[in-house]
């Protein structure tokens, strides 16, 4: 049911996504578009970046203070559970309350969710926060504080390289593109992008008249690429794309009368009408019409 | 074939006036999924709790209307942008009216006082081998290095060693290692206590994500971190210093072996999860019971600042090896209560 708009949203929109099929507790089922490796990757670079400026912003308070006490030798196992400290919180702290978006997530439009289409839980939220700890910031740390001139050093540090680049890689190897920290806490990454609703393009006054047989000639998938010929914004390249698809309508249902050129939007929204009307009728009557070359497939 | 169609004879002729079903849906239902559109919104940007109350009474129910209103539409209408928006609308309702709902100091309250204790206690087991693995290696090396000490070089890495060896006195031994004189507040602090934590992290999330590969290099790796404890046990054994070199150990090392050791625990955790899916994928197991492999790992990182505040603090402070047992059997009486606390509290104070 859901999969019917798949052809015709990958044909429109170009880019592939992986989808995943949920259903909510009410027995809605939901399609949702997994989040793609580079959105996911910029999402948390941003939010590194903002997690970064936090802490920054933390030690040159802290440092003022350590300075005049400590004389000048900072203590790294303070710094270093503060930063843990703060970053947890920022990471937990947004995904509880902005309902599974950080600010770098919203930003990019990405959601944690449950896997199962349950509801989010905290405990799902801290496991794969905390599982990030182990995943790449304790890595990541180490690999920063060793010294590379020893040899053993660059042992370890192609040691945790590999680690990270391991870890790392794991998205690239699951068709969800779950993290190591999702596959323990039940959840995916979704991108929601925001969707407006257009206005309807069916007018209830109709210029041109079509003839079921007429009608016949296109099924679902072509509505649909008309219907978003008709949304474009106008432009001179629209209107020529328009011009172009009304010949070739014409052509196929063997419309012998001339449509004016500045009839063209009237004329196409009036086919559109028409085409939906009967398609939509026949979808009632249990015959969809995927597109011009099947034939009607009656659903059980 | 279309002749069988019902209604198919009326609809021959061609039509100059269109009512669609769908548009008429539309047209009845858009007030609501516009207001929820707007609620959505609101709560997107400031939060639900800026919400009014009628707003928030209305949420459940103008949440409904779309997900009927998408079951319908995906029937009986052929306009893509209104079932994308219809579909996008109620996705974005349905994570306003499942999101978590808590704030953050609720949730790491719950996690320090009842999830993490909570999950120490339901994986004992795994704790209790993660333990034997342990002991295990503490038992062997102790014997190798006891039978012949040149075991000692070969168990324990160069860095670890901190200068000991096979070649060490006993007042070698007691004066710069056992009792080394504390060296000041920065010194000892800074730069020792970073030295172990990293190396006591780098052995905590080896063992924790070695849980992957099926849980034997976690057995294997912690029965090593026991092979190099007995090693040194076994070198300050033979110049009379155990009962001192426990002592040593013990003021910090109940901290932080504990810490190793819930790490391997998680580590067991998922290795079981993955192995023993039951009636589930593998995959799914993980996602339902792998949480607690989550919480064990991200307390015991908590223990081991803890552990490394004491080792490179307290350790050089506490001279005295009585001093140094009364501390960590009280750091040990201390973990074990907080481990069997937060039990009063209902299952679900916050679901887990």
């Amino acid at each position: 049911m859901v999969s019917r708009l798949d052809r015709v949203n990958k044909f429109l929109e170009g880019v592939k996504r992986n989808k995943r099929e949920i259903t909510t507790p009410e027995g809605v089922n939901l399609e949702v578009d997994i989040a793609n490796h580079g959105e996911r990757l910029t999402a948390f670079a941003l939010d590194f970046l903002f997690w970064m400026l936090a802490t920054i912003l933390l030690f040159l308070g802290l440092g003022l203070l350590l300075i005049q006490k400590v004389n000048g030798a900072v203590s790294v196992t303070i710094i270093l559970f503060l930063t843990f400290l703060l970053r947890n919180l920022y990471f937990i702290h947004f995904e509880l309350t902005a309902r599974g978006s950080t600010p770098g997530k919203r930003i990019v439009g990405l959601r944690v969710m449950d896997r199962f289409g349950g509801p989010l839980t905290a405990g799902a939220i801290v496991a794969r926060n905390l599982t990030r700890e182990v995943e790449v910031f304790l890595p990541l740390s180490l690999l920063l504080q060793l010294p590379v001139t020893s040899g053993q050093g660059s042992w370890m540090t192609l040691a945790y390289l590999g680690w990270i680049l391991l870890i790392a890689a794991m998205p690239l190897f699951n068709r969800d593109h779950m993290r190591a920290g999702d596959f323990i806490a039940g959840t995916i990454v979704i991108s929601v992008p925001r969707r407006a609703l257009l206005g309807d393009l069916v007018g209830t006054k109709m210029g041109y008249a079509f003839s079921r047989k007429q009608l016949e000639a296109y099924g679902a998938f072509e509505l649909q690429v008309l219907e978003e010929l008709l949304r474009r914004p106008d432009s001179e390249q629209t209107r020529a794309l328009q011009q172009d698809v009304r010949a070739k309508i014409c052509r196929k249902i063997g419309w012998t009368d001339e449509v004016p050129a500045h009839e063209t939007f009237a004329f196409l929204t009036a086919f559109y009408s028409a085409e939906r009307d009967h398609l939509e009728r026949e979808q009632l009557f249990g015959n969809f019409r995927a597109d011009k070359t099947s034939g009607v497939s009656r659903e059980t | 074939m279309n002749d069988l169609d019902p209604g198919s004879a009326q609809i021959d002729a061609p039509r100059h006036m269109i009512t669609l079903r769908s548009s008429e849906f539309r047209k009845g239902r858009e007030e609501a999924w516009r207001k929820l559109e707007t609620i959505i919104e609101q709560v997107e940007r400031r939060g639900q709790s800026k919400l009014s109350a009628d707003d928030l009474q209305s949420l459940p129910l103008l949440y409904r209307t779309v997900a009927s209103s998408l079951s319908v539409a995906r029937a009986i209408a052929l306009d893509r942008n209104l079932i994308l928006y219809l579909e996008n609308l109620a996705l974005r309702a349905y994570f306003v009216a499942y999101g978590p709902g808590v704030g953050i100091v609720e949730c790491l309250g719950w996690f320090l006082r009842t999830g993490f204790p909570r999950a120490v206690r339901s994986c004992r087991w795994h704790i209790l081998v993660s333990f034997l693995a342990i002991l295990a290696g503490c038992i062997a090396g102790f014997a190798l290095v006891k039978s012949n000490e040149e075991w000692f070089s070969a168990l324990v890495p160069q860095a670890l060693s901190g200068g000991r060896s096979m070649a060490s006195t006993a007042a070698d031994l007691r004066d710069h290692e056992i009792f080394a004189p504390w060296p000041g507040f920065t010194e000892a602090f800074v730069v020792f206590a970073n030295f172990l934590f990293r190396h006591n992290a780098t052995i905590g999330i080896m063992t924790f994500g070695l849980g992957i590969a099926g849980g034997v290099p976690t057995l294997v790796l912690l029965a090593y971190q026991g092979l190099t404890l007995g090693a040194f046990a076994a070198l300050h054994d033979s110049r009379g210093l155990l009962v001192d070199f426990f002592g040593w150990v013990t003021i910090h090392g109940v901290t932080e072996i504990g810490a190793i050791v819930l790490c391997g625990a998680g580590g067991l955790v998922i290795a079981e999860k993955i192995l023993f899916p039951n009636e589930y994928t593998r995959i799914e197991n993980l996602a339902l019971n792998g949480k607690v492999a989550a919480y064990l790992a991200g307390g015991a990182v908590l223990m081991l600042f803890v552990a490394g505040l004491i080792e490179g603090g307290l350790r050089q402070l506490v001279d005295m090896t009585a001093a140094r047992f009364a501390i960590g059997t009280l750091t040990g009486a201390l973990w074990l209560w907080y481990f069997m606390s937060g039990r009063e509290e209902k299952a679900d104070g916050l679901p887990s």
